[in-house]
């Protein structure tokens, strides 16, 4: 047998109650790989409220504290003060929040955490809705989609929120995009992150097969289309905002392929495919003009 | 499997809301409607190699640098990977499927080095004693012989060969040029085969001179015959015998016996197969002009690409649709050789365009010496009499090389015509594992249709395009300034790069992917394979398409 690609120990169990290719499990065990067992975690509510298991069974091999929808930093960096307070420095807290809890409702919390540059890392896995509930709408479901809450012709009309240029303006010693299908690149930034002190956020993309229509076979493969064809690039931004980079090391694929793969874009008529393709183009010469280090361009479409 | 926990009571449970187990006596296997399962195929190119080389184990073995299990898996099939791999023509790159993504693997650069590395360390070979019996007689230490032999003293049968010549290798000797196999390869590969098990080496014993089949039959359990195809066909023009004009074989086997040979200033050849090019590049070293005259055009010719390539990058130049008519000469100086244009007519069995001459249109061509070489055929003399003839060549039955006669079988060229090493390497080890099953009473293997795999099953996401590791040659001046090796082979270096690009094609080569992206955690990773945990897989396939290359299936529950 090689070297095996990522760490052996895992720190999650079989079992969980994740539907056929979670994107949301795979985050979850390549990012706890990363960070060891010496980790606690703070959920909000969110998938993984659900799939780590009902009371008192738990699919995680660390602690998780369960905390309200808006309040998983808060919590996060309370129980961050907690553990400095009995001395243990070692135990790294993180939040773990879907997009509805960092995008929309724990927005609040997040952001009054990162402004502290309250010791904690925060991670998003971002599905794209509010997925446990049942496929509703939320401020990082990108424009075009189908949720429940915008059915039909009232496709979702507005784009995803950029959460990584939010999270930049709070001045925050790392932020990384990473996804699933890059295991070994997102284990490498949540390695960094551990390393660094401060408030660090972590935006993992992580296909939900449910909520976007999607066969569960093709889940790794949508993240990996997702990255090459440039609607969820890999970003890190460092030195406190200021430097990003933008990852262009692959070989580019049509954004036709990844949207027409989903059901949730299905509906899409050729002219809004290329509408839903020019903004995200638009998006990517925005992120090159940050790593140029040209400052914001106004009058963008999305 | 854990134990689902139930509290009875408060005073069990925890002084606050705390997991105390984890999920595993969830079986999650039950939502599972279709099951993925290892089911490893037949790479392609091993469906496209005569002697179903299992070339993506050994290019597997050599990523892992496990070199000596890397030869065992090459010997298994072919006994002769330094010879194959300097002259074989790879039908098994046309199959690669990373044909379709980039470039083909270089499989022969691979054999080749594995082959060699197998020369290099003695000790990997270990003699086969004699366990058996029955005396085997091979006649022809060609390819097909020496394969045949090999694979029946490897299984313990004493083998004696009968060789016409002075030394082992047939047309390996004769027939193919140092600058593509050298004498001193050929030697150790000889060697080493005679050393692996019990065999005996008659040499200058010519089969219907020397040896008589019919008596070979009454000593020995079972004879093989590989005697090959002895007589260059002549080309059956007026003027043909006679100063400056000469078989090409007869000129490659003194050049390759070191004898010195000068041809003249100007040499033609006359036909398109390998000897044509052999005889040309050789006639070019001894510093000739040379000019290859054939019937038809390149298209057609049968001599390996790779060959054609080589000979005009030396300097041989063609003159194709042409075809000699007679050959003219005074008491000394030149030849005069008149050649009728041909054209392309129907096509012929074989497939090719019939060349049919081209009205009146005619050339001559003013050379010192004319070669001939289009082809060779049997001297079917030594067994006319005792087996059944497809024209001169030996008849055989099906693939295993039974004759007419139960206890002799024959392989290689004198069954097929003219065809190639791995070919006849093939018919040696088939005609061998045939004799061994009538001795021993071994029941017939059954053979199952294979399974293979093409780009459309390959997940090339995991792959970046690239180029072939080329082999390192001489310089043009080098390679003419006499008969050394052309091609130098890999080192270590390019070896690996060129093994690391091999798809692996439907068999799994520990990438790791499915283990790594399984979400339900239940493949487990042991020593040397994965295992799917059925208890948890909640059958999302998803390692079905992350596999980069096919080693997973699918089938319905239930069913």
């Amino acid at each position: 047998m090689n070297a095996p690609k990522i760490p052996l120990p895992e720190l999650m169990t079989s079992g969980h109650l994740a539907c056929q290719g979670c994107g949301a499990t795979q985050a979850m065990r390549f990012a706890l790989k990363a960070l060891g067992p010496r980790t606690a975690l703070v959920l909000p509510a969110c998938c993984w409220s659900v799939i780590d298991g009902p009371f008192p069974h738990s699919s995680l091999k660390v602690p998780i504290l369960h905390t309200a929808f808006e309040a998983a930093a808060s919590t996060a960096s309370g129980l961050k003060a907690g553990l400095e307070m009995r001395g243990d420095t070692e135990t790294v807290v993180m939040a773990w929040a879907g997009d509805g809890g960092t995008f929309d409702i724990g927005i609040q919390a997040l952001s009054g955490a990162a402004e502290r540059n309250e010791d904690i890392i925060y991670c998003c896995y971002d599905n794209e809705a509010y997925m446990n509930t049942g496929i509703q709408r939320s401020s990082s479901t990108p424009i075009g989609a189908w949720t429940t809450t915008t059915p039909g012709v009232h496709w979702k009309k507005r784009p995803k929120k950029k959460m990584i240029d939010i999270m930049a303006a709070h001045s925050i010693p790392y932020i990384a995009t990473a996804s699933v299908a890059y295991p070994n690149d997102l284990i490498e930034k949540f390695r960094k992150a551990r390393e660094i002190k401060g408030t660090r956020f972590l935006h993992v993309f992580a296909p939900c097969p449910t909520g976007w229509k999607l066969a569960p076979e093709l889940s790794v493969s949508m993240a990996r289309q997702a990255v090459t064809s440039k609607v969820f690039p890999l970003v890190e931004v460092t030195d406190n905002g200021r430097t990003w980079k933008v990852w262009k090391d692959f070989e580019p694929t049509p954004v036709k392929d990844y949207i027409m793969a989903q059901g949730r874009f299905r509906h899409l008529s050729e002219e809004e495919q290329r509408f839903v393709a020019e903004g995200i183009e638009q998006n990517w010469q925005y992120l090159l003009s940050r790593e140029a280090g040209s400052s914001f361009v106004p009058g963008l479409q999305h | 499997m854990g134990e689902k926990i139930t509290f009875k009571s408060f005073k069990e449970m925890p002084i606050c809301a705390m997991s105390v187990a984890d999920m595993t006596y969830n079986l999650t296997g039950s939502w599972r409607n279709v099951r993925p399962y290892y089911d490893f195929k037949v790479s392609p190119c091993r469906l496209g190699c005569p002697t179903m080389e299992n070339i993506q184990r050994y290019i597997f073995l050599v990523t892992q640098e496990r070199f000596e299990e890397a030869w065992s898996e090459l010997m298994e099939a072919n006994p002769m990977p330094s010879v194959t791999g300097r002259v074989c023509f790879h039908p098994c790159m046309e199959k690669c499927t990373r044909k379709d993504f980039d470039q083909s693997i270089n499989i022969p650069a691979i054999e080749r080095s594995i082959g060699d590395r197998g020369l290099d360390n003695p000790g990997w070979m270990k003699k086969a004693p004699a366990t058996k019996k029955e005396k085997v007689a091979v006649v022809g230490s060609g390819p097909a012989g020496l394969s045949a032999a090999y694979y029946l003293a490897r299984r313990g049968y004493p083998v004696t060969i009968f060789e016409a010549a002075p030394s082992l290798g047939g047309t390996l000797r004769w027939g193919i040029p140092e600058y593509r196999l050298p004498n001193d390869v050929l030697d150790r590969v000889v060697a080493q085969i005679v050393e692996s098990g019990p065999i005996t080496v008659k040499t200058g014993a010519a089969l219907g001179r020397d040896v008589d089949l019919a008596k070979l039959e009454k000593e020995f359990a079972a004879v093989f015959v590989g005697v090959g195809l002895s007589r260059s066909r002549p080309l059956g023009v007026p003027g043909e015998d006679g100063r400056g004009v000469e078989r090409g074989l007869d000129f490659l086997r003194r050049v390759n016996g070191g004898e010195p040979v000068n041809p003249g200033r100007s040499v033609a050849v006359v036909g398109g197969g390998n000897t044509a090019m052999d005889v040309a590049r050789c006639a070019r070293r001894s510093g000739a002009e040379v000019t290859v005259v054939y019937r038809r055009t390149m298209n057609e010719m049968p001599a390996i690409k790779d060959e054609i390539e080589e000979a005009e990058h030396e300097g041989v130049k063609f003159r194709f649709l042409a075809a000699p008519k007679s050959i003219e000469r005074g008491a000394s100086g030149p030849l005069t050789v008149h050649c009728q244009q041909m054209k392309l007519g129907d096509p012929d069995e074989s497939g090719r365009r019939r060349p049919v001459p081209d009205g009146d249109a005619s050339f001559a061509l003013s050379v010192d010496t004319l070669f001939t070489a289009i082809g060779e055929e049997a001297d079917d003399a030594p067994y006319a009499k005792l087996l059944e003839r497809d024209g001169n060549l030996v008849a055989t039955k099906g693939e295993w090389g039974e004759t007419s006669r139960t206890k002799v079988f024959a392989g290689g060229d004198v069954a097929t015509g003219a065809a190639s090493v791995v070919e006849a390497v093939a018919a040696g080890r088939k005609a061998a594992e045939r004799i061994a099953r009538m001795l021993s009473g071994e029941p017939e293997p059954a053979v199952e249709e294979p399974r293979t795999i093409s780009i459309e099953n390959i997940n090339t996401a995991y792959f970046t395009k690239g180029k072939r590791v080329l082999v390192p040659r001489v310089p043009l001046d080098e390679a003419l300034a006499g008969y050394r090796e052309i091609h130098t082979g890999y080192d270590d270096r390019m070896l690996r790069r060129e093994a690391d690009r091999c798809f692996s094609c439907g068999v799994c080569n520990f990438c790791d992917n499915c283990w790594v992206y399984c979400p339900d955690v239940a493949v487990r990773r042991l020593e040397n394979e994965y295992e799917f945990d059925y208890d948890f897989c909640k059958g999302c396939l998803v390692c079905v398409i992350e596999c980069p290359r096919n080693a997973i299936s699918t089938r319905e529950e239930g069913k």
